[in-house]
């Protein structure tokens, strides 16, 4: 019966060495995932983000003016214009090595960050026309003051190109050496699903604002989230079968606090920026104003780089580069490069496609 | 991925019950081709799991180009609206009600209300912009100076 037993197990087949020593690799692999899962259920530690040193210039309400520290071996300082809600500005300085602003400031970049700030219900009145024509005109002169330098290159990325194109296409007279503008949408006519979705037709922005007052963090989650359902999915199956590994935990870990930190719209800000650019486009038609006066992109003259992300879909490629046929400058470039809204900035793929023809464009007319 | 796509895109297009079966097929195919290939092998090695990662990438790639595709219609923009249509006639009148208490509720303790330290805020806030105004002012007419002064300057050189 032994004997039985023992001739009816089938015989194992031999391993190379080299398939013993894969799957050695495999099973340390998987010991340092459980390792490390257990470590973030168990004693999630807080990632530390914002790395380079930074000192702050000047404040006006909720808005800060922040100057990073840097060699400043570039003669033109760079304003860098971000979002106003949506999401924090520390995804440009995510963490060592990882970061956007840490780049341009080794480059010897004299870097200000517009940090729009958190707003709340008592700012619900702030209209997108106040953001452009008095904080962010302040912000400037002071990061101009604060430099010492006679003209300033303008960085304009999602959200904030459009605001800032609108705010140096109504003030010809601002000492403006460059202009880029990165994932920024600029003809609302070809901004994809967002487009579709706050079509006048199917969405009424003044009974949403009447409604809410402001837009809460959570919608505004809901609507990025709703534009990519799929997203959390792949994170997570990413996140597992990188595991293993220390560093993209860690860098996992600062992109997930960031990507999960929403927040919330004043609500005149938001009438403003659905019904002008979204709903009517008027920016790219020539029909906007601010502070009473026209909005001409055709009065922006010196070099312009737009940058698209081929797989953006908050501002796909096809909205940013309208930027291009509606400056008046000479030297102007258009790029188009592989990834995503996020990881057109933030991300080891920003660090080797992005980060250098940015600083390297920038610093070659700086 | 494409093949299973588009079967499930056409059937959705023309109005028929969807089939699931038409989306899985070809990915099941492919995986089940995969899983005989590495049953004859004998040896399991662990590029199953690299294929097994890879079967899961191209799952959600499929599945976030339909879902796309699904959510770029018209049809699902106005299913929306109406969502959010029916949400806000849902949520004016609960805030409204909700608001109302509980102002009525800080008024009776004696405590300032939600509104009346907005207002507070809001005052701060402009007092705030007219101070940064003054100061705008004041910056302008130094610059003047300077300039009148440095043009005397050289007017007496």
């Amino acid at each position: 019966m032994k004997d039985e037993l023992f001739t009816m197990t089938p015989e194992l087949p031999a391993m190379s060495p080299e398939l013993v020593a894969r799957w050695q690799e495999e099973m340390r692999r998987n010991a340092l995932r459980m390792k490390h899962f257990s470590e973030m259920v168990m004693s999630p530690k807080e990632p530390e983000v914002g790395p380079t040193p930074r000192e702050q210039i000047y404040r006006t309400g909720k808005s800060r003016l922040w100057r990073y520290t840097s060699k400043r071996t570039v003669r033109t300082p760079l304003l860098f214009v971000p979002n106003l809600g949506i999401s924090r500005p520390y995804i440009f300085d995510l963490m060592h090595k990882g970061s956007f602003i840490e780049h341009m400031t080794e480059q010897g970049f004299d870097f200000y960050l517009v940090d729009w700030g958190v707003f709340g219900a008592e700012d619900n009145d702030l209209t997108l026309e106040h953001a452009v024509t008095r904080i962010l005109p302040r912000l400037a002169r002071k990061a101009l003051e604060s430099s010492g330098a006679s003209e300033m290159s303008v960085l304009g990325y999602c959200m904030g190109a459009p605001l800032s194109v609108s705010w140096l296409g109504s003030t010809p007279e601002f000492p403006l050496k460059n202009y880029v503008d990165m994932a920024g949408p600029i003809d609302f006519s070809k901004v994809g699903l967002f487009g579709l979705w706050l079509d006048p037709r199917y969405f009424d922005v003044d009974r949403f604002v009447d409604t809410l007052g402001a837009i809460p963090a959570d919608m505004v989650k809901m609507g990025f989230k709703l534009l990519k359902p799929t997203m959390d999915l792949s994170t997570n199956l990413n996140l597992w079968w990188n595991l293993w590994n220390a560093d993209y935990v860690s860098g996992f870990n600062a992109l997930n606090q960031w990507a999960n930190e929403y927040l919330p719209f004043p609500g005149e800000f938001f009438r403003q920026w659905v019904k002008d650019y979204y709903q009517q486009n008027r920016m790219i038609k020539g029909e906007l104003t601010m502070g009473g006066k026209p909005v001409r992109l055709e009065s922006i003259r010196c070099p312009v780089l737009a940058v698209g992300a081929k797989e953006d879909n908050i501002a796909p490629p096809g909205c940013v580069r309208p930027l291009i046929q509606a400056v008046a400058s000479t030297d102007k470039e258009y790029i188009e490069l592989p990834g995503g809204h996020i990881s057109l900035i933030a991300g080891r793929g920003a660090s080797l496609h992005c980060w250098p023809k940015v600083s390297s464009w920038l610093a070659a007319r700086s | 991925m494409d093949e299973g796509t588009q079967a499930w895109l056409k059937m959705a297009g023309q109005g028929q019950p969807v089939d699931p079966q038409a989306f899985w097929r070809p990915f099941m195919d492919q995986g089940m081709q995969a899983w005989s290939k590495v049953m004859t092998q004998g040896t399991v090695s662990p590029d199953l799991m690299t294929q097994w990662k890879q079967f899961l990438d191209q799952w959600i790639a499929a599945w976030s180009k339909v879902l796309e595709q699904a959510m770029g219609t018209e049809n699902f923009a106005q299913a929306m609206g109406k969502q959010l249509e029916g949400f806000l006639s849902v949520a004016a009148p609960v805030k409204k009600a909700a608001e109302q208490q509980v102002e009525a509720g800080l008024a009776t303790l004696g405590l300032p209300s939600r509104s009346q330290v907005l207002g507070l805020a809001k005052q701060i806030a402009g007092l705030e912009e007219k101070i940064e105004g003054v100061e705008d002012r004041i910056d302008a007419v130094l610059a003047r100076l300077d300039t009148a002064a440095a043009a005397s300057k050289k007017e007496r050189e």
